[in-house]
C-alpha cells in the first residue's frame, strides 16, 4: 500500500515538475532554403548510413506536387512511406526518377540506392543521405531563387507567380507512373469561406489552382472528408496543428504567418 | 507480506512517503502562491533592457555579440525585424551564424554595405574585407569604448516613462518615426482591417481589467508577430493565459519583460486606478 | 529411351524461349522492364489500373452509376494487387486507396447534393 502512494506520489511530481508546454512563444523560422526540407529516417541508420535530407525547392520547381505525391505514392509525413534501399532500386518512389536513365532537363539523373555499391559510389550516396554531413549540394539555392520573383516567408519565392511569368515549368506528367494526361481535366472552381473571426477577411480559396498541382485524390478525402460546402468547420488552430490546409501549409507551402495570402478577399 | 518483512519496510517507506509527501506540498504551495501572487523580477537599468547576448558561435573567435534593442527599436518597427527579417523571439533561437549574414540573412538583411540608411551605407555585417574594428562594433561584449552609440546620450530627448523611454510616447511625440518597410526586403501587402482595442477580464475579481491597445500592436507588430505562434488565432476567450505564463515569458510575456515595457509596470495594462479596488 | 530424349528435347526448347525472353527483356533496359517481367496477369492488372486511376480528374463529371462501377472496379483491383512483390504492392496499394477513396467521396457528394 506506501508503495503504491510512493509511485503515485512520485509520478504526480515529476509531473509537477516537468517543463511546461510551448504554446505563447515564437517559433524558429527556417530560413529560406531550409523551408520544406524532410528528414527521413526509417532505415538509414540501421544501414550506417546518414538520415536522408529532401529538399522540396528543387522538385517543387520541376513537377507538380501531385506527380510525387499521386503517381508516385510519396505520402505527406516524413517517414510515413516506409521508403526502402530495395524499393528505390526497383524504380520506385525516389527510384522512379532517380534511376541512373531517366533524363530531365537534359541532364541524366543519378540512381538512387542501386542493388551494387562500389566504394566510388560513397559520393553518390552521400547526395541524399546527407544529414549532419558537410556536402555541398549540386543546386544552390541563391542562384536558383535569384530570377523568381520574391514573396515573404517560407522559401521566399511566389511559386505561383514563378508559373505564371514561365520561370518555371512544373511538369503534371511522369512516364511510367503517372495514369492521367495531367492537363486535360475539368478544374474547379474556386470559392470564398468565411472566416469564424468577425473582421477577419474572407478567405478566397483558389480551388482551381490547388487542382492543378495537386489533382484531387491528394486532397480528398484524405486531408479535406467533408462532401458538403460549410458542414466541416476548419479552425487556424487545427490547421497550425497539421490539419486540412496545414498539411501543406506549415511545413512545404506558405506557412501560416502568410495571412494575406488566405484572407483576401477585399474588406468593404 | 509476513509480519516480519512489514516491520523492516515499513520505516523506509513511511520516511520516504514523508519525504514525497512534504516535497510535494512544497511544489504545491508554490504554484499556488506564485499564481496568486508571484511578482515579476525587477527589471535591469534601462540602459540594460532589452539587451540580447548573442554567443553560440563566437566564443572561439571576436567574442560574443551585444544587441542593444533600444537603437533599432528607434528606427524600425518590430515587424520589421521579427517578420520580415525573420529573427526569433528567444534566445539561441535563430541560428545567426557569420556564413547566414554573409547570405543576406538576419543581420545582414540590412548589414549588408549596400543598403542606405538615412543616406549612409549600413556597415556590413561579418564582412571578411573589413578591419577588426567593424567586427567590434558588435561582438562588444567586455570591451569598453568601441560602440557607436550610447544609451543616455541617444534617448537624452526622449520622453520617459517608470522604466526607462515611453516608446509609445515617443512616437506619438514624433520624435521616433519607426520604419516599417525596406525595399528589397519587405514585400508589399494588402493592409489588412484595423483591429479594434479590447478589454481582456482578468482571473480575479480584485484585478481590473487589462485594456488590449489591439491596434497599436497591430501597427508596430504587423499581425504575423503574434498570430498564430505567440497568440494561437483561437476566439476571444477560449484560450486562457495568466501572470505565471507571461512571467515565463509566453503569450504577452512573449515581449514585455524582455524588451517592451516589463510587466511590473501594471497601470500600463491594468489603468483603471490601484489593483485591489473594487 | 524415346521418353528420355523426349523429356530432354522439351526442356531444350524451353530454356531456348526463356532465353530468348530474357534477351528481349534485357534490350527493354532498366527499372521499367523489371515492372513489365514477369506473367502477362501483371500486365492486365496494370491496364486496369491505368484505365480506372486515370478517370480521377473527371470524376465530377461522371454520373453516380459510373462511379459506382469505377469503384466496384477498383476493389476487383485490391486482390490482385496484394499479390504483388513487395515494392509494387506499397504503391500501388496507396495509390489504389487514394483513387478508390476519392471516386467514394464524389459520390457522396453527388449523393448529398440530392438531398
Amino acid at each position: 500500500m506506501n508503495k503504491k502512494i510512493f509511485i503515485a506520489l512520485a509520478l504526480i511530481l515529476v509531473f509537477c515538475g516537468s517543463a511546461p508546454s510551448q504554446t505563447g512563444v515564437k517559433k524558429k523560422r527556417p530560413l529560406p532554403y531550409e523551408y520544406g526540407r524532410v528528414i527521413i529516417d526509417n532505415y538509414s541508420d540501421k544501414a550506417d548510413l546518414a538520415p536522408v535530407v529532401f529538399e522540396h525547392w528543387i522538385h517543387r520547381s520541376m513537377f507538380t506536387c501531385r506527380v510525387c505525391h499521386v503517381d508516385v505514392g510519396f505520402a505527406m509525413k516524413a517517414g510515413a512511406t516506409g521508403i526502402t534501399a530495395a524499393d528505390n532500386a526497383r524504380g520506385y518512389y525516389c527510384g522512379s526518377c532517380h534511376n541512373g536513365k531517366r533524363v530531365v532537363d537534359g541532364k541524366t539523373v543519378f540512381q538512387a540506392c542501386s542493388r551494387k555499391v562500389n566504394l566510388e559510389d560513397e559520393k553518390r550516396c552521400l547526395r541524399c543521405h546527407s544529414y549532419g554531413q558537410k556536402v555541398a549540394s549540386d543546386f544552390d539555392f541563391f542562384k536558383f531563387s535569384e530570377p523568381l520573383p520574391k514573396e515573404r516567408f517560407g522559401n521566399g519565392v511566389d511559386w505561383e507567380k514563378s508559373e505564371e511569368l514561365g520561370l518555371i515549368k512544373p511538369a503534371s506528367f511522369l512516364e511510367g507512373a503517372s495514369t492521367s494526361k495531367g492537363n486535360a481535366f475539368v478544374v474547379q472552381k474556386d470559392f470564398a469561406l468565411n472566416p469564424k473571426v468577425e473582421g477577419m477577411p474572407d478567405i478566397i480559396f483558389s480551388h482551381r489552382k490547388h487542382t492543378v498541382w495537386n489533382g484531387c485524390e491528394l486532397c480528398h478525402p484524405d486531408i479535406f472528408m467533408g462532401v458538403k460546402r460549410g458542414t466541416v468547420k476548419y479552425s487556424m488552430v487545427d490547421i497550425s496543428q497539421g490539419k486540412s490546409c496545414g498539411a501543406c501549409h506549415t511545413t512545404v507551402a506558405f506557412p501560416l504567418t502568410d495571412c494575406q495570402r488566405c484572407h483576401s478577399k477585399p474588406v468593404s | 507480506m509476513s509480519m516480519f518483512s512489514m516491520q523492516k519496510g515499513t520505516r523506509k517507506n513511511e520516511r520516504r512517503l514523508l519525504l514525497l509527501v512534504l516535497a510535494f506540498g512544497v511544489l504545491l504551495l508554490e504554484n499556488i502562491t506564485s499564481a496568486q501572487i508571484y511578482l515579476p523580477k525587477s527589471p535591469p537599468e534601462p540602459s540594460e533592457y532589452g539587451k540580447v547576448i548573442l554567443d553560440n558561435y563566437s566564443r572561439a573567435g571576436p567574442g560574443a555579440v551585444v544587441f542593444d534593442h533600444w537603437l533599432h527599436r528607434s528606427k524600425f518597427t518590430c515587424r520589421l525585424c521579427h517578420v520580415d527579417v525573420g529573427f526569433a523571439m528567444q534566445a539561441k533561437a535563430t541560428g545567426i551564424r557569420a556564413s547566414t549574414n554573409r547570405q543576406g540573412f538576419h543581420c545582414g538583411a540590412c548589414h549588408d554595405g549596400k543598403k542606405l540608411f538615412e543616406g549612409k551605407p549600413i556597415f556590413a555585417a561579418c564582412s571578411d574585407a573589413v578591419n577588426d574594428q567593424q567586427c567590434d562594433r558588435c561582438h562588444s561584449l567586455g570591451k569598453e569604448g568601441v560602440r557607436k552609440y550610447e544609451y543616455r546620450t541617444f534617448t537624452a530627448k526622449f520622453p520617459k516613462g517608470i522604466y526607462g523611454v515611453n516608446w509609445d510616447a515617443a512616437e506619438k511625440s514624433g520624435v521616433i518615426k519607426p520604419v516599417d518597410f525596406v525595399e528589397g526586403l519587405s514585400v508589399k501587402k494588402a493592409t489588412m482591417q484595423s483591429r479594434e482595442d479590447f478589454a481582456l477580464k482578468a482571473g480575479y475579481s480584485w484585478v481590473h481589467p487589462i485594456n488590449f491597445s489591439h491596434e497599436k500592436h497591430s501597427i508596430w507588430n504587423g499581425c504575423e508577430l503574434c498570430h498564430p505562434e505567440i497568440f494561437p488565432s483561437a476566439p476571444k476567450g477560449t484560450i486562457h493565459f495568466s501572470m505565471f505564463s507571461n512571467i515565463e515569458g509566453r503569450y504577452c510575456g512573449a515581449c514585455h519583460g524582455k524588451v517592451a515595457f516589463p510587466l511590473n509596470n501594471c497601470q500600463r495594462c491594468h489603468p483603471n486606478g490601484p489593483l485591489w479596488a473594487p | 529411351m524415346f521418353k528420355v530424349k523426349f523429356k530432354a528435347t522439351i526442356i531444350t526448347v524451353l530454356l531456348f524461349i526463356g532465353l530468348v525472353g530474357l534477351c528481349s527483356v534485357r534490350a527493354m533496359g532498366g527499372p521499367q522492364s523489371s515492372a513489365a517481367q514477369a506473367e502477362p496477369a501483371k500486365e492486365t492488372w496494370r491496364k486496369e489500373f491505368d484505365d480506372v486511376c486515370s478517370k480521377t480528374q473527371d470524376a465530377m463529371t461522371f454520373s453516380q452509376e459510373e462511379l459506382t462501377d469505377l469503384i466496384r472496379r477498383c476493389d476487383a483491383l485490391l486482390p490482385q494487387i496484394e499479390k504483388l512483390d513487395e515494392s509494387l504492392k506499397k504503391v500501388y496499394m496507396e495509390r489504389l486507396r487514394k483513387c478508390r477513396g476519392l471516386y467514394v467521396y464524389v459520390l457522396d457528394a453527388k449523393r448529398n447534393e440530392k438531398k
